[in-house]
């Protein structure tokens, strides 16, 4: 216990949290990128195509959809634990993370309604549905807008930090709000679901575990490479830093 | 505490009161010009009048939010506010005055606007017209609370204006279900206490956090 | 953590203040001290941090290291009485345009003293101050239709009205006539004499006010 409290402190610190992210990240891109290649192969030569409901090839989309929609939800609830991390503690890493994060989840939110449009065109007919989770994702999308447009209008980037990690908070304290509200204002939504037992075919099964593990570490390493740029820019002035950036040190910490 | 406070708040609106004039006339303008683009017939406004309504006066709580809180922040009145009293009682304050001067004015005028969208066609009595204000009284207040937040947050911010709707409107979401179809529940003449029981509990939960938030949002503006 | 170490100083006292704005540092690690009685002059180029230490001071910007104390206790403390005690005048005037003088006044005792004051007296007490200053009779007057000096005036009549402890006064002199400036004189002296601790910052040095400490910012 006393063990990972020290260990929470020194992720505090930006130097020690630079080197311990530069030595993962090789690992974690490796992971990423074996993954998504079994990952892609399975999804779109090695799986069967859609027969019951007549969706065919277009089946194919749910393994990129369904990920890209779990994350834009665990990543938002990401930048809340960061957000409250950071005020609680007074944590300036933790402002950092909150940053990082939002652009990935946002670009993850914006995937998760493109694949939707596209698998909504032959499925539905129409390139928009307002169905409860298309609708509850565009407001994702605008409350991660709305995080990265107030964190950008302050000059004094503390104050950028903590107000913006306020609304993260305010935010995810509304998700489920507006999740249930736009459920029941429409219902008839396609109950498709991994977890609901019997919903999904053992055959489609694999491919999207393997795209979802994938497309986990892949939101992992773009968040980790964003953090170590704001770590960058957040403490341009420090000593090791410039000795980072002019290679006079030896321990770059990153191969 | 807060009385002072919100006397205060009171007392200077109602000298700069064409500045809460603005936003209810806009309220009124807004929703009179829907009968130009739809049509006029009665049946076809009915049908878009909870909407159209309750939309109109979202912007118009979004419109006048600036007037409660820009002001004190630029001529420095709010660091004393902070320096004398509780963060969570100077927004207390702000949000009673701003619901008392733009939300509960909006609850009046709302009748003068179920009827230029007919909202009463086809029944005898005005009972919509009641609904259409209860839904108004318990949203309103919430609209103020979740305003106050987004207003508390930006305003230390360089670009203003714009940049409160955008963190605020899609919070607003659920308050314009629920309300848009409280009334609409009326005019299909089936029961609506479930929507005003689910706004009064989104009342509730911004009573319990968005004062907090947004005194903790206006410390770190003056900061 | 240093809270719980025993403070000696009575007044404000400030330890290993670390100040900063815009990520940039004003101030690291001082240790300063304003002691009851005495009068601190704040000097320091344009730019150098004098208003946000100040501000830090005031409790409105916060520190990014170190404590700020009164009388022994962190100012942040509820036991502390440190926003009762403290009168801070900023650049900004804090006034409404759209009241009058008499009710910008009592709107800043009413909310110190909790409404416990005597509207009557203070009325009179207003009315005093403003006669001192040269500005007798215009208490209903509106705030926005007097002079740049006079609204200057104003703002320091709070000074009068309020009970007090602590003085932290940002530009006080500026823009005043030499009679006004002979008068803020005198009262931060009576206010000394009392007890009080002030700290005010100013661009030239004030003839008419003798000063106990001098405390400079400076730039890197």
């Amino acid at each position: 216990m006393a063990n990972a409290w020290r260990w929470f402190h020194q992720l505090g610190s930006p130097k020690y949290l630079f080197q311990k992210t530069g030595q993962w990240l090789p690992w974690i891109w490796g992971a990423t990128l074996i993954l998504l290649a079994v990952g892609l192969y399975y999804s779109l030569w090695a799986s069967p195509i859609e027969v019951r409901q007549g969706q065919g090839h277009t089946v194919r989309i749910m393994y990129v959809h369904v990920p890209a929609a779990a994350l834009s939800m665990i990543a938002y609830i990401a930048m809340a634990i960061a957000a409250t991390v950071g005020l609680v503690w007074k944590m300036k890493m933790a402002f950092a993370a909150v940053r990082s994060i939002a652009p990935v989840g946002a670009a993850m939110t914006f995937l998760a309604l493109f694949t939707g449009s596209v698998w909504g065109k032959p499925t539905w007919g129409t390139w928009w549905e307002w169905d409860a989770r298309m609708t509850s994702e565009l407001l994702l999308l605008f409350l991660y807008l709305g995080y990265i447009a107030l964190h950008a209008s302050f000059s004094d980037r503390s104050k950028a930090d903590k107000a913006g990690a306020i609304l993260a908070i305010v935010g995810v304290i509304n998700i489920p709000i507006i999740y249930l509200s736009v459920k029941w204002w429409n219902t008839l939504h396609q109950g498709y679901s991994v977890t609901e037992e019997g919903a999904l075919d053992p055959a489609f099964q694999t491919p999207l575990f393997l795209m979802l593990g994938a497309m986990y570490l892949l939101f992992a390493a773009l968040v980790i490479m964003r953090l170590r740029a704001e770590i960058i820019l957040r403490n341009q002035k420090a000593r090791w830093v410039t000795e980072w950036a002019t290679g006079q040190s030896t321990e770059r910490g990153d191969a | 505490m807060i009385l002072t406070l919100l006397k205060r708040e009171l007392k200077v609106a109602r000298r700069n009161w064409i500045g809460l004039a603005i936003p209810l006339l806009f309220f009124i303008i807004v929703v009179s010009l829907f009968p130009f683009a739809v049509s006029p017939e009665a049946p076809v406004l009915q049908k878009l009048a909870p909407g159209v309504i309750w939309v109109a006066a979202l912007l118009a709580m979004l419109l006048s939010l600036e007037q409660f809180y820009r002001s004190d922040y630029q001529d420095g009145s709010l660091e004393q506010l902070l320096l004398m009293s509780s963060p969570t009682s100077v927004a207390i304050s702000k949000i009673l005055a701003h619901w008392l001067l733009t939300g509960l004015p909006l609850v009046i005028l709302s009748p003068l606007l179920a009827v230029l969208m007919q909202i009463n066609y086809g029944s005898a009595g005005s009972s919509h017209t009641w609904v259409l204000m209860l839904s108004l009284v318990l949203g309103t207040p919430t609209l103020c609370l979740l305003g106050a937040v987004g207003m508390s947050l930006t305003l230390a911010a360089s670009r203003n204006g714009l940049l409160v709707s955008i963190l605020i409107i899609p919070l607003y979401v659920p308050i314009l279900i629920f309300g848009a179809s409280t009334v609409t529940a009326s005019l299909e003449n089936m029961r609506y206490n479930g929507e005003l029981a689910i706004l009064g509990a989104f009342l509730l939960i911004a009573i319990v956090f968005a004062p907090f938030a947004s005194g903790r949002a206006l410390k770190i503006s003056v900061g | 953590m240093s809270q719980s170490q025993d403070i000696q100083f009575d007044g404000l006292y400030a330890h290993e203040l670390t100040v900063s704005r815009s990520e940039q540092v004003l101030l690291e690690d001082a240790d300063l001290h304003l002691a009851p009685s005495t009068i601190t002059y704040l000097y320091g180029e344009n730019g150098a941090g004098k208003t946000s230490l100040m501000r830090c001071l005031a409790g409105l910007l916060p520190e990014d290291h170190g404590v700020v104390y009164w009388n022994k206790k962190p100012i942040n403390h509820p036991d502390s009485g440190y926003f009762q005690d403290l009168i801070f005048l900023a650049h900004s005037l804090s006034m409404k345009n759209e009241l009058t003088i008499a009710e910008n006044l009592r709107f800043y005792a009413n909310l110190r003293l909790k409404g416990r004051v005597h509207q009557k007296s203070l009325s009179n007490d207003i009315s005093g101050v403003l006669r001192e200053l040269g500005i007798g009779g215009l208490e209903n007057r509106m705030f926005a239709e007097l002079s740049a000096g006079q609204q200057h005036k104003v703002a320091l009549a709070r000074l009068m009205l309020e009970p007090a402890k602590i003085w932290i006064l940002d530009e006080p002199f500026v823009n005043l006539d030499q009679k006004t400036r002979g008068w803020l004189a005198d009262k931060t002296l009576a206010f000394k004499e009392q007890g009080g601790v002030v700290l005010f910052t100013s661009h030239h040095h004030i003839d008419e006010l003798p000063v106990d400490q001098n405390v400079g910012v400076e730039h890197e």
